[in-house]
C-alpha cells in the first residue's frame, strides 16, 4: 500500500476514492448523523488498530460519534464561546498534536446554531482545513445537507480535498463524491450505491436520474430549510410581524425569537440582554438589521449607543425633560462582526493574528507592516456593494469609522484608545470616498492586532475570549463653518464624579469633560490642553481661580478640514476669525487683567488672544448641565450601575440645547478601572498603607521606586533646604532611569503649595512622571497639616492620569508602615551622588532590590473610597 | 512644626532698618506693630442651603502718611500673621514710591476653588458689611490680591455704596474699568519695573539697546516685562520660562510672538526655534537684565554666585533670600528690590483712587507718564540712600521708606 494513503476502514470506499491520503480533509454531507457514523466509525477503528494517533473533537449536541476508549483522545470544546475562541483553540490543539494525526470532528452544522451565520462556518473551515493539510493529517467532517447557504458550501468545497454527498434514495444509501482532489477515474464522480463489497457507480442515466431527483429538492437554489438562525429567526419574526395579528411580545415563542435576534445582533452579556429585552422593540431590532452591512454582531459601542438612546426615549423623568425633543436622531450603519473574520480569512490574515500575542512584542515598525498587509486586503464584492450604498446614503457628509468590538465597551472592560476610530471627511468623488472609507475600515481592523490591544487583552485575562470586531459608522455631528466641520460642543460625561476635588462635590452626580469642536480632545489627553470639567452637583465650581483659568482651559480645537479632506487641530482664534459663529458668547470668556469676563450680550468682545474657553454662559444660561445630569442618572438607573457617555451637543438661537449621544458604556474612568477592587486577602506584612479619604481610582502595578520625604524631618529643615528639596524631587522625576519605570511619590502636606511650610514645594513638571502621588498628613505637635486634594495641579493630575491619595498615618485603620518607609535602604545617592545632606529626609527606595523582588501595587477603588498600597508578594524579611 | 512666621520676618527687617536709622525706641516700637486690627466672623449662606462660617481680617498697619492701602486675599492658608506681615510691607511700599498712603491688608480664610460665583458674591458682600466702618477713601482702600478679582472688588464696592447710600467708587481699587477702574492697570507692575530698570541702567552707564534679557515666570508681569522691556528699553528677549520649563534662543525672540504663543497654548514649550532650558539654568544666563517674575526664594545662597546679570529687577515678591542678597551685592549685581521694582501696581491703584475722587478719568498716556514720574523719583530716592549708606539696594529702600513713615509719625506728634 502507498505509504501516503490511509485506510478508511471500508475497502469499497477506498476503491471509489482511490484511497484517502495523508493531508486529506474529508467532508461528508449527510441528511442525518447516522450516515456520518457509518463512515467515521470504521475509519476510527482502523486508525486505532494501526496505532495511529486519533483525536475526536466533540462539540455538538448529537450523540457522540465515538465513545471513549483506549487509543484515542477526546477533546471537548464549547462553540458557544464564539467563533474566535473555538477556531483559536482548534488551531492550537492541532498545532500541539503535530503531524499525521487522524481527526474526527462532530457535525459542523452544530456550529452554525451557536454562531448564527454560515459565513463563520465557512470561515472556520477555510482556516482550519489548510493547516490540517500542511500537517499531513486526515480529518473527517460532517455537514448537514440542505441547511447551509450555497455560498458557504461552495467555500467548503473549494477548500477541502474530498467532499462526498451521502443520501438515501429508494430505501438505499448512496454516496456521491463531489470533489476528490488530485484523483480521477471515469466513474469516480457518479453516485454509487452503498451495498456489498463493491459499491457500483450508477452509470446508467435512468438510474442516476431517479436517485438524484429523489435526493435533491432544488439543486441550484439556496437552502430551503436554513439552519443558520441568522436567516431563519429573521424570517420567522418577519412572518409574525406581517401576519394579521401582528407580532405579540407576550407570546412566549415570539418573545423567545425576538430575544434570539437580539442576542445575534448584540451578544450574550447578561446586562445587555436584560436591557435589550426591556427596551428594544422588534422594530428597533429590524432597524438595526436593516442598517447592518454583512452579518454578525454590531459590537459593544453600537449596542451601548442604541440602548442608551432607547432607554432615554422610554423612561420618563419627573423633571419633565422630554428626551424625544432633546436627543438628535441618528442614522448610523454597522459593519457586522462576520465581515471582520471573512476579511481576515480571505486575505490570509487570520493565522497572522493567531501568531501575535502580547509576548510577541511587535515593534512599531512591525505593526506598520501589519497595517500595510491589512491595507492590501480586499473586501468581497457583495460587501463593497453595501459600502457603496451606505456612502451614497451619506452623500458628502463627514462620517466616523469607529471600532465596536465585542469586548470593547462591554461591562468591566474598556479598550479606550486601544482600538482606532478614524474620521472620514468624506469629500471627493464616489470612488475616492469609497477608497477612503475602506482604508479606514482596514485600519480599524488592523488596530485589533495592535500590540497595546493584545497586551491589554492578555492582562485583563481576555486573551482567549471571542473578540469580534464590528464597526460603527456614524455621521459626524456638527455643521460646516467656513471650510471646517465640527460639532459645537462635544465631550464625555460620567455618572459618578471620581475626580471630585473637594468635599462639597457630590460624587453621585457625575462630571462632564466638555470641549468645543470634535470630542477627541475630551476623550484623549493632550498635554497642556484642558477640557472644562463640570461637576454636575456644583457646575460653577472649578479648581482654578483668576489667571489659572486661562492656563487650565482648552486652547486648541479638533475639527475636519473639508478643503484638505482631513482631521486637523486649530486655535479657536484661527477658526472664528470673524467671530460670527453662532453662540460663541456661551462658550468664550474674555481675559482682562487676569480675570475672565463672561460676555453680557450675544456678542463676544475683546481680541481673539484674550478669548478663553470657559463655557461659563452655557452653564449659567442654559439647562445643559441639568440635561446632562438627568441623562446620566436615567442611564445609570436603567443600567443598574454607573455609566459613561460620549456626546456632542448643540445650542440653537433660543439657547435650547440638544444632545447627540454617541456612546454609552459601564463607567470606565480614563486612567483608571472602575472595577478595581481593593484586594481583601492581603497578608498584613504586605500592606504599606491604606487610604480612606477622597481619592481618584485606578490600579497601578509594578511600581519599582518609592520616593519618600519623611514628614518629621521635613518640618525641621530650614526654608532654604525645603526649597532645594522640591528641586531634587524634580531631578529624580526627570532622571533617565525613571523613564519607562513607575515611581510613587509621597511626602508631607500640600504638594505644590507656594508656602513651603505647608508642603513639598514642587511644580507639576517636578512630579509629572509619577504614577501615584501621596500626600501624607502626619500629625505633628497636635497639628494635622491639610492635604491639598491635588488642587495645586488638579487638572494636570487628571490629564496625566496620576493617581492622587491623601493618607493620614495617625489613623490606625491606615496601617501606615512608617518603619518601611523610614528604614529601607536609600538609593538616593546612586541617583544624585552629591545630595548626602538630604539623604535622611529624602528617601528613594528601589523596592524589588530590598524586598526579594517584590514590586509595589496600588489599588484605589473610588466607589468605596478605599485604597491600598501593598507589596505584590509576601516578603519574609523586607530588607 | 518649626513654622516660619512671616510677621516675625517683617519685624526683623524693620529692626535692621531702625537700628541703622537710629530710630528712637518709641517710634521703632510703634512701627513694629499694626495700628489697628479687625477680626470678623462671617456667616454665609451656601448654595446647598447650609451656612458656612468664615474668618476674616483687616489690618491697618500704619496710616501716618495717609489712608491704609492694601489688598484682600482669599486663601485657605490665611493667618493673621501673614496679613500683618503683608500690611507692614505695604506700608514700606507706599512710602518708597512716595504716594500719600499707609499700609494695610485684609484676608478671608476660604478656598475660592470650592465656591460658586454666587457664593463668592455673598462672601464678598458679607466681608464688606463687616469691615465697612473702617473703610473709606480717606480711611482705608482695599484692592485685589491673591484669588480676588476685579469682579469681587465690584461686588464689594456695590455693597459699600448700598450701605452709605451714595457713590463712593474710591473705597476700593482694582475695579473693572466700566465701574471706575483705571486705564493702565494691566501692565502697571511690569511697566514700573521697566522704568526703574531704565534709570538703573542710566546710573550704571549701560546702553540697553539690543542688550539681552531673561524672564523667569511668564504670567501677567513676565509677559508685559517681555513686551515693555523690548518696546521701552530695546532689550532682546533671549530666554523665558514658566512652571513647565523655559525656552532659549541666543539670537532673541520676538516677544509679541512668545506672548501670543503662551496665551494660545497655555505654555512656552514647543515655541518655534527655541532650545529647552530649565528654570535654574535661566537664572544663571549671562544676560544684561534678569526679571525674576515667578516664585519666592529662587535666588539663594546656593546659586547666587552664578547669577551673571548686570541688573536683577525683582517683579516677583521675595525672589532673593537675604543670604543671596549679600552675595549679589558683593558680586556687583545691581538688584532692584521687589517692593520698589513691583510698586507700579500699587501706584496705579493709587491713581485709580485719585481719579475716582475727582470723578475724572485720565487717558492711558497720562497714566503712563505719571507712573513714570513716580517710579523714577522713587528709584532716585532709594539710590541716593544706597550711595549714602553704602548698603545694598534692598536695605536702602527699607531705610528710605521707614524714615518717611517715621517722619510722618513724628510730625503728627504720635511719638
Amino acid at each position: 500500500m502507498d505509504p501516503s494513503t490511509v485506510p478508511s476502514g471500508i475497502q469499497a470506499l477506498d476503491e471509489v476514492l482511490h484511497g484517502i491520503r495523508l493531508g486529506d480533509n474529508v467532508v461528508w454531507q449527510v441528511d442525518g448523523i447516522e450516515d456520518y457514523y457509518y463512515f467515521a466509525r470504521p475509519f476510527a477503528e482502523t486508525a486505532i488498530a494501526a496505532r495511529r494517533r486519533l483525536v475526536y473533537f466533540r462539540f455538538a449536541s448529537h450523540p457522540p460519534v465515538l465513545e471513549s476508549r483506549p487509543g484515542m483522545e477526546i477533546i471537548e470544546l464549547d462553540p458557544s464561546l464564539g467563533f474566535d475562541y473555538f477556531t483559536r483553540e482548534v488551531h492550537l490543539l492541532i498545532e500541539s498534536r503535530g503531524p499525521e494525526v487522524m481527526y474526527i470532528f462532530d457535525n459542523l452544522s452544530a456550529l452554525v446554531v451557536e454562531w448564527a451565520t454560515d459565513e463563520l462556518l465557512a470561515n472556520f473551515f477555510q482556516i482550519t482545513c489548510p493547516y490540517l493539510f500542511e500537517l499531513n493529517t486526515v480529518a473527517y467532517f460532517a455537514l448537514t445537507r440542505g441547511q447551509h447557504a450555497h455560498y458557504a458550501v461552495a467555500r467548503i468545497r473549494d477548500t477541502t480535498q474530498i467532499l462526498v454527498d451521502v443520501y438515501h434514495a429508494k430505501g438505499q444509501m448512496h454516496i456521491h463524491p463531489i470533489k476528490v482532489w488530485d484523483r480521477y477515474s471515469p466513474q469516480m464522480f457518479l453516485p454509487h450505491l452503498v451495498a456489498g463489497e463493491n459499491w457500483l457507480p450508477l452509470s446508467h442515466s435512468r438510474e442516476a436520474a431517479e436517485v438524484l431527483v429523489s435526493a435533491h429538492q432544488s439543486p441550484l437554489l439556496d437552502t430551503m430549510r436554513p439552519l443558520a438562525p441568522w436567516e431563519s429567526v429573521y424570517q420567522k419574526l418577519l412572518h409574525y410581524r406581517d401576519s394579521t395579528s401582528g407580532f405579540d411580545e407576550k407570546d412566549p415563542e415570539q418573545f423567545a425569537l425576538k430575544q434570539e435576534l437580539a442576542r445575534m445582533l448584540i451578544g450574550h452579556h447578561p446586562v445587555f440582554n436584560r436591557l435589550a429585552d426591556r427596551y428594544f422593540t422588534l422594530g428597533d431590532l429590524f432597524a438595526i438589521r436593516n442598517r447592518l452591512i454583512g452579518a454578525g454582531r454590531i459590537g459593544g459601542k453600537a449596542a451601548g449607543m442604541l440602548l442608551a438612546q432607547r432607554i432615554l426615549l422610554t423612561e420618563k423623568n419627573e423633571t419633565e425633560i422630554d428626551f424625544a425633543e432633546r436627543l438628535d436622531d441618528h442614522d448610523s450603519f454597522y459593519v457586522g462582526s462576520d465581515v471582520f473574520f471573512t476579511f481576515l480569512v480571505n486575505n490570509d490574515l487570520f493565522r497572522l493574528r493567531l501568531q501575535l500575542t502580547c509576548d510577541s512584542s511587535t515593534s512599531h515598525e512591525e505593526f506598520q507592516e501589519i497595517e500595510q498587509r491589512f491595507l492590501a486586503g480586499r473586501f468581497t464584492p457583495t460587501i463593497q456593494e453595501q459600502f457603496r450604498a451606505m456612502l451614497d446614503y451619506y452623500g458628502q457628509a463627514p462620517i466616523i469609522v469607529r471600532s465596536s468590538s465585542l469586548l470593547e465597551d462591554s461591562f468591566g472592560n474598556s479598550f479606550a484608545g486601544k482600538y482606532r476610530s478614524i474620521f472620514c471627511p468624506n469629500q471627493g468623488n464616489p470612488e475616492a470616498r469609497l477608497a477612503d472609507f475602506m482604508r479606514a475600515v482596514k485600519l480599524v481592523y488592523a488596530s485589533a492586532l495592535n500590540p497595546d490591544a493584545l497586551c491589554y487583552r492578555s492582562k485583563r485575562g481576555l486573551g482567549t475570549n471571542d473578540e469580534q470586531m464590528a464597526i460603527l459608522v456614524q455621521r459626524v455631528s456638527g455643521m460646516p463653518y467656513r471650510h471646517f466641520f465640527f460639532p459645537m460642543l462635544a465631550g464625555v460625561a460620567f455618572s459618578r464624579n471620581l475626580y471630585a476635588w473637594n468635599d462639597r462635590i457630590d460624587i453621585r452626580q457625575g462630571v462632564i469633560r466638555l470641549v468645543l469642536g470634535l470630542g477627541t480632545r475630551a476623550v484623549d489627553r493632550v498635554g497642556s490642553d484642558y477640557p472644562r470639567m463640570i461637576a454636575i452637583s456644583h457646575p460653577h465650581l472649578r479648581p482654578e481661580v483668576g489667571a489659572k483659568v486661562s492656563k487650565y482651559s482648552q486652547h486648541q480645537m479638533d475639527l475636519l478640514d473639508l478643503e484638505t479632506n482631513r482631521f486637523d487641530t486649530r486655535f479657536p482664534a484661527e477658526v472664528f476669525v470673524d467671530g460670527n459663529y453662532p453662540n460663541l458668547y456661551l462658550f468664550l470668556s474674555v481675559m482682562r487683567d487676569n480675570y475672565p469676563y463672561d460676555p453680557i450680550s450675544g456678542k463676544v468682545d475683546g481680541r481673539p488672544d484674550q478669548w478663553v474657553l470657559t463655557f461659563n454662559n452655557l452653564i449659567r444660561r442654559t439647562d445643559f448641565v441639568l440635561l446632562m445630569g438627568k441623562l446620566l442618572s436615567t442611564l445609570e438607573e436603567a443600567y443598574g450601575q454607573p455609566v459613561d457617555v460620549e456626546f456632542t451637543a448643540s445650542v440653537d438661537a433660543t439657547e435650547r440645547v440638544r444632545i447627540n449621544l454617541l456612546q454609552c458604556r459601564p463607567l470606565f474612568m480614563p486612567g483608571s478601572l472602575v472595577d478595581v477592587s481593593v484586594p481583601t486577602s492581603l497578608d498584613r506584612q504586605q500592606v504599606l498603607f491604606r487610604a480612606h479619604r477622597m481619592i481618584c481610582g485606578g490600579l497601578v502595578e509594578q511600581i519599582r521606586y518609592i520616593l519618600y520625604i519623611s514628614p518629621q524631618r521635613y518640618y525641621r529643615l530650614t526654608s532654604e533646604a525645603k526649597k532645594s528639596l522640591g528641586r531634587l524631587v524634580g531631578q529624580i522625576n526627570r532622571h533617565p532611569t525613571m523613564k519607562g519605570t513607575k515611581i510613587l511619590m509621597m511626602g508631607p502636606g500640600r504638594w505644590g503649595s507656594g508656602n513651603i511650610d505647608l508642603g513639598v514645594n514642587v511644580t507639576y513638571a517636578d512630579i509629572d512622571n509619577a504614577a501615584v502621588l501621596v500626600e501624607v498628613a502626619l500629625e505633628e505637635a497636635g497639628h494635622v497639616p491639610e492635604v491639598s486634594y491635588g488642587t495645586h495641579f488638579f487638572q494636570d493630575l487628571v490629564e496625566g492620569q496620576i493617581i492622587y491619595l491623601p493618607v493620614y498615618p495617625d489613623d490606625p485603620s491606615t496601617e501606615f508602615q512608617r518603619e518601611f518607609f523610614e528604614t529601607t535602604p536609600n538609593a538616593l545617592l546612586e541617583f544624585l551622588p552629591h545630595t548626602s545632606e538630604y539623604a535622611s529626609v529624602l528617601r528613594l527606595i528601589d523596592v524589588p532590590k530590598t524586598t526579594e523582588g517584590a514590586f509595589v501595587q496600588v489599588a484605589a477603588d473610588p466607589q468605596r473610597r478605599q485604597a491600598v498600597c501593598f507589596l505584590d508578594k509576601v516578603v519574609r524579611k523586607r530588607h | 512644626m518649626a513654622e516660619l512666621n512671616p510677621f516675625k520676618i517683617a519685624q526683623a527687617q524693620l529692626d535692621a532698618a531702625a537700628d541703622r536709622l537710629g530710630l528712637d525706641i518709641a517710634t521703632h516700637d510703634l512701627l513694629r506693630w499694626p495700628q489697628q486690627e479687625l477680626r470678623v466672623t462671617l456667616p454665609v449662606h451656601m448654595d446647598d442651603g447650609k451656612v458656612q462660617i468664615f474668618h476674616a481680617y483687616r489690618v491697618q498697619y500704619n496710616t501716618a502718611r495717609g489712608p491704609a492701602k492694601g489688598g484682600i486675599r482669599w486663601h485657605p492658608e490665611e493667618t493673621i500673621d501673614t496679613i500683618r506681615a503683608l500690611a507692614a510691607w505695604m506700608t514700606w511700599k507706599t512710602a518708597v514710591v512716595d504716594i500719600p498712603l499707609g499700609g494695610g491688608k485684609g484676608g478671608v480664610t476660604c478656598n475660592p476653588k470650592w465656591m460658586s460665583e454666587a457664593e463668592k458674591q455673598r462672601l464678598a458682600r458679607a466681608y464688606m458689611r463687616a469691615i465697612a466702618s473702617t473703610l473709606g477713601v480717606s480711611k482705608d482702600v482695599p484692592a485685589p490680591d491673591v484669588y480676588t478679582t476685579p469682579q469681587i472688588m465690584a461686588w464689594m464696592m456695590d455693597e459699600y455704596e448700598t450701605m452709605v447710600g451714595h457713590h463712593h467708587p474710591g473705597v476700593i481699587t482694582g475695579k473693572p474699568i466700566p465701574l471706575g477702574g483705571s486705564e493702565g492697570r494691566g501692565d502697571s507692575t511690569a511697566r514700573g519695573g521697566v522704568y526703574v530698570t531704565r534709570e538703573a541702567a542710566k546710573i550704571m552707564n549701560l546702553d540697553l539697546r539690543n542688550k539681552t534679557m531673561a524672564i523667569q515666570g511668564f504670567g501677567n508681569a513676565g509677559q508685559y516685562a517681555a513686551l515693555l522691556g523690548n518696546e521701552i528699553l530695546g532689550l532682546k528677549l533671549i530666554a523665558a520660562s514658566d512652571s513647565q520649563g523655559g525656552i532659549y534662543n541666543a539670537k532673541g525672540f520676538d516677544p509679541k510672538q512668545v506672548v501670543d504663543y503662551k496665551l494660545k497654548t497655555g505654555s512656552l514649550q514647543g515655541f518655534p526655534e527655541s532650545d529647552r532650558i530649565s528654570n535654574e539654568e535661566l537664572l544663571e544666563l549671562d544676560v544684561t537684565i534678569l526679571f525674576p517674575a515667578a516664585l519666592e526664594n529662587v535666588i539663594t545662597a546656593a546659586n547666587a554666585d552664578r547669577i551673571r546679570c548686570k541688573i536683577c529687577c525683582e517683579l516677583a515678591n521675595g525672589p532673593t533670600t537675604p543670604e543671596a542678597d549679600e552675595i549679589l551685592y558683593q558680586n556687583k549685581v545691581f538688584v532692584l528690590p521687589d517692593f520698589l521694582a513691583n510698586a507700579g501696581g500699587v501706584t496705579v491703584s493709587y491713581f485709580e483712587q485719585v481719579q475716582n475722587t475727582y470723578n475724572f478719568y485720565w487717558p492711558l498716556q497720562e497714566v503712563h507718564e505719571r507712573l513714570d514720574q513716580k517710579m523714577t523719583r522713587a528709584f532716585y530716592g532709594v539710590h541716593e540712600m544706597y550711595l549714602k549708606e553704602k548698603v545694598n539696594m534692598r536695605q536702602a529702600a527699607y531705610l528710605v521708606s521707614v524714615a518717611r513713615v517715621a517722619e510722618a509719625c513724628k510730625l503728627r506728634g504720635w511719638v
